[in-house]
């Protein structure tokens, strides 16, 4: 905790930019039924595409939808699958990481191997070619029906688990056989001890930064499957449909419907990646190229 | 150095094979079973089975994953049960649009992402240090296919200087050809620009202070030189981010082609979807896997190169 | 006394420290260096020797730089000299090299790229006749079978082979002077004297200026015509070597010299004085040696004593021995 709060001490100007557009893009999400003006969702074809004005500060679409309204409950969706996958993603992936460095002999070469594999595999294609295979219909789990966005979310918190199975894996490598762990050992602190006393604070900070870039990567992996019509499914607002919607106004002119989505991933991702950037600016200084690719 | 290399090759093939199953399982997880779809609902139980003989759907999974596979080293992706047409022949068909498209994109994401890394290397903290700091930023954040909607407003409906869409091939013609390819390739290459610009830069930061770089400024060598001879040991990091951009932009290269209305294997990767084509979709993403995995595999190649302790570790 | 062919007057290095200000590690050195002479540059690390010999070289980076005085050699001063002109002498009239030889040299070129590199810097030769001078500076240093070897890359090299391939890319277009900062101190003990004595031999051969900069008096000792020993960024003696190892003045030099190094390892001789090596912008306004020194009386912390030359030895201690 005090740690935390050193770093937020630490965090340089563009640290604190980036994370105030965050905490604003995840207010939004979070009171986007308070502050919206409009219902998402509610047709009205006497104001279909009305350029920006008083009542429509963002203009409306061509159902006559407040395109304020749904530009901040497309914030749910883009934060979800983005924040979700990088949780499922940081879940496995530390496991992972750990039983194999803690493991080792066959548990580790195995563990490690299907890391690599899972590693070599292009995110986006796999992502829409098993979403395209799977269907786009809500998921039965039991007598729930989850949205087609959980889909996503697994599997793309799957295919990022591997950057944090990495971390975790050299980490825990390095403190398990660091002299001191040995000697807390010899003392008898169990297993667990060890993982959640030393190995993991040790993790927190690289998983951290790399957990806040890949944030930012999810969004847009997000926005892109749903504007080939494999994400969230119309009618509910997400950032990527809407601009999919948009497509014919790029001719016709009504410039709002595909500026304004377009500029709220943009600002969502920009400041993910800038909080990010300056985070690992303040943990570990020396490592300043981005390796986080997608 | 020579079994070295043949020992990366196996395993990129193994790696290869290893996903190449998860995928031709999970093909074969969706809702409905291949002659479900093919014959409809009413088909009897005797007419699937018929379908399912026919097709060697009713081997054991693994001897079908093996019969494919096979196939597929011979050029043979097998013919869909749905259009009945030859997967490799709508692969050949729609991959030069894709890769025309990637080509040219990884081609400028390469001369303006290492140009401005080392631009911005040289003078740290100068003007174009920040410039580029900032804008790699932008070009992180901004999601190629709007700003490919962003760039056919400008350029094409208010501006008419390019086509907003569509695709020419070489042979009608370089210069449309590329009229047809700059505005998509461009917004495919801006984020990994941005990429590969932060990596050069910091790389080459780092091996500019390298006590070689202190020699050779010591035995008086151009300025020039002197950067030369930072470069060469600050590319492998950023050969296998090249690497690796590479492989990722087909995902993207598929977004893309859906907002410029490219016929490439973007649509037929979608058509293979809609009509749950399985052979095709397996075909599609098992093709760009391996281009994944094989770009990756030329990367550690190119850095034993250019690392000559790495070539001796062989 | 002929002269100099390097005259370094009243040369300061400062570095910016982080709250802005100036911290002085170079503060004030004088001496010289005439034709073929051979001068042994002593003193611990933070003495300033290396500093100033970067300085001289115009070499130094980011956030150190040379804040007054003078560098001239032969009759141009350095420090006036514009970026191109110290490229033209860098290598060609004045060559220098580095403590660590793995990390000198370049990793991922042959040795004979690095050296043929240097040779057409400077003179416009055929790339044939480049190799050739490669395979000769290569031979020069006694490196067996060079034609051979200028395809070898550093990692292929052993440390004392890399170092006189270092030493081969300096005195490849034939320099005046020759600066190597502490050029054995990264070898084995065994090394170590082999290439004194090929920079002995060189300069013999050559006619080369050396100047030699070493923690290790005793090393420096055996090739050198005359010994500057630094301390706190200052000279505190100069003399020539014959009276530096029999009647040293300043008590650090005689300190220097009482814990003889021992040749079976990198120890140095200080760890046998009293106290810590000065910390830069903590030094005191006197004698920057006072706080260690056993002879301290009470002028030494509060005021700085002028090196005084007696006999072609100067020394700055207000009770030389």
């Amino acid at each position: 905790m005090s740690d935390l709060r050193k770093a937020l001490r630490g965090l340089d100007w563009s640290g604190w930019l980036g994370a105030g557009i965050v905490g604003l893009i995840v207010l939004a999400a979070i009171f986007a039924p308070l502050i919206a003006p409009y219902d998402p969702l509610a047709l009205n074809i006497e104001d279909r595409l009305t350029a920006p004005d008083a009542r429509h500060w963002l203009g409306t679409d061509q159902g006559g939808r407040d395109v304020l309204s749904r530009i901040l409950f497309g914030a749910r969706a883009s934060l979800s699958v983005g924040i979700g996958a990088v949780l499922i993603g940081a879940l496995i992936g530390v496991s992972a990481g750990i039983f194999a460095a803690y493991k080792g002999g066959l548990g580790e070469q195995v563990v490690m191997r299907i890391v690599d594999g899972v590693a070599s595999i292009p995110l986006l294609v796999w992502a829409i070619a098993i979403v395209g295979i799977l269907g786009v219909g809500p998921l039965a789990v039991g007598p729930l029906l989850l949205p087609n966005e959980v889909k996503i979310v697994v599997l793309v918190g799957c295919l990022f688990s591997p950057v944090f199975a990495r971390v975790t894996y050299a980490v825990a490598k390095r403190i398990a056989g660091a002299d001191y762990v040995r000697a807390r050992f010899l003392q008898g602190a169990s297993h667990w001890q060890i993982v959640s006393g030393d190995v993991l604070p040790n993790c927190l900070s690289p998983i951290i930064v790399q957990g806040t870039l890949l944030v930012a990567i999810g969004i847009v992996i997000e926005a892109s499957i749903s504007f080939v019509g494999l994400g969230v499914q119309p009618p509910q607002p997400s950032w990527g449909t809407m601009l999919s919607d948009a497509r014919s106004a790029i001719y016709s002119g009504e410039w709002w419907l595909p500026v304004f989505p377009g500029l709220a991933i943009s600002l969502t991702v920009i400041g993910f990646n800038l909080l990010g950037d300056a985070v690992r600016d303040l943990f570990d200084p020396r490592s300043e190229a981005r390796t986080l690719v997608a | 150095m020579l079994r070295l290399v043949a020992g990366r090759i196996v395993s990129s093939i193994g790696t290869l094979l290893f996903v190449g199953l998860a995928l031709f399982a999970l093909t074969r997880s969706g809702p409905g079973s291949p002659a479900r779809i093919v014959l409809g609902a009413d088909a009897t139980a005797e007419q699937i089975a018929q379908f399912e003989q026919a097709h060697g759907l009713d081997r054991p999974f693994l001897s079908q994953y093996a019969a494919w596979l096979g196939d597929v080293t011979r050029g043979d992706f097998g013919k869909s049960f749905v259009t009945g047409r030859d997967v490799a022949a709508e692969i050949v068909n729609a991959l030069p649009v894709t890769l025309a498209i990637v080509l040219f994109a990884f081609l400028i994401a390469l001369v303006f992402g290492i140009g401005i890394g080392v631009l911005a290397a040289l003078k740290p903290g100068g003007a174009f240090d920040r410039i580029s700091r900032f804008a790699s930023v932008l070009g992180l954040s901004i999601p190629a296919f709007w700003l490919g909607i962003v760039l056919i407003r400008f350029l094409a409906v208010d501006l008419r200087l390019l086509p907003p869409g569509g695709y020419v091939p070489l042979s009608a013609g370089l210069t449309l050809h590329l009229q047809s390819i700059l505005m998509p390739s461009l917004s495919l290459a801006v984020y990994y620009i941005a990429v590969l610009a932060r990596m050069t830069q910091a790389s080459l930061q780092e091996t500019l202070r390298g006590d070689y770089v202190r020699t050779a400024r010591a035995m008086g060598l151009s300025s020039r030189q002197v950067v030369f001879y930072a470069l060469v040991n600050a590319l492998p990091p950023v050969v296998n981010l090249a690497a690796l951009s590479f492989g990722y932009m087909f995902g993207w290269a598929l977004i893309i082609e859906q907002v410029f209305n490219i016929p490439g294997l973007s649509r037929a990767l979608l058509n293979a979807i809609s009509q749950r084509d399985f052979l095709l979709l397996q075909g599609i993403v098992f093709l760009f896997t391996a281009i994944f995995v094989f770009a990756n595999l030329g990367a550690d190649l190119i850095n034993r190169v250019l690392d000559p302790r790495q070539r001796a570790a062989a | 006394m002929s002269p100099a062919l390097l005259s370094v007057e009243g040369l300061r290095v400062g570095f910016r420290s982080a709250d802005g200000g100036m911290v002085e590690a170079v503060r004030g050195v004088d001496f010289c260096v005439a034709p073929g002479e051979a001068v042994g540059i002593v003193g611990e690390s933070g003495s300033g020797k290396s500093l100033s010999m970067l300085a001289v070289m115009r070499l130094l980076g980011a956030p150190a730089r040379a804040t007054g005085g003078r560098v001239i050699f032969d009759g141009e001063d350095l420090l006036a000299a514009d970026e191109k002109r110290m490229r033209a002498l860098r290598g060609r009239d004045i060559a220098m090299v580095f403590q660590d030889p793995q990390s000198s040299l370049n990793p991922a070129l042959t040795i004979g790229r690095q050296i043929t590199d240097v040779v057409r810097a400077h003179r416009d030769v055929s790339a044939s006749e480049a190799r050739r001078i490669a395979v000769e500076s290569l031979e020069r240093v006694g490196i067996r079978d060079a034609g051979k070897r200028l395809a070898s890359y550093p990692h292929e090299f052993s440390g004392g082979m890399r170092q006189r391939a270092l030493i081969a890319m300096a005195i490849a277009c034939r320099p005046r002077l020759l600066i190597a900062d502490e050029p054995t101190t990264a070898l084995d003990v065994t090394v170590q004297a082999q290439i004194v004595d090929l920079i002995a031999e060189l300069r013999r051969e050559l006619g080369l200026a050396v100047v030699f900069i070493s923690h290790n008096l005793q090393l420096v000792a055996e090739i050198v015509d005359r010994v500057v020993v630094m301390y706190g960024g200052k000279v505190v003696e100069d003399g020539p070597v014959e009276a530096i190892e029999l009647a040293p003045r300043h008590p650090y030099t005689s300190l220097l010299k009482a814990c003889v190094p021992s040749l079976s390892g990198p120890v140095g001789p200080l760890t046998a004085i009293e106290g810590a090596p000065p910390r830069l912008g903590r030094l005191p306004t006197g004698c920057p040696f006072s706080p260690r020194c056993p002879d301290a009386v009470e002028p030494c912390a509060n005021e700085m004593p002028a090196l005084v030359t007696e006999a072609g030895h100067r020394t700055a201690c207000w009770r030389p021995r």
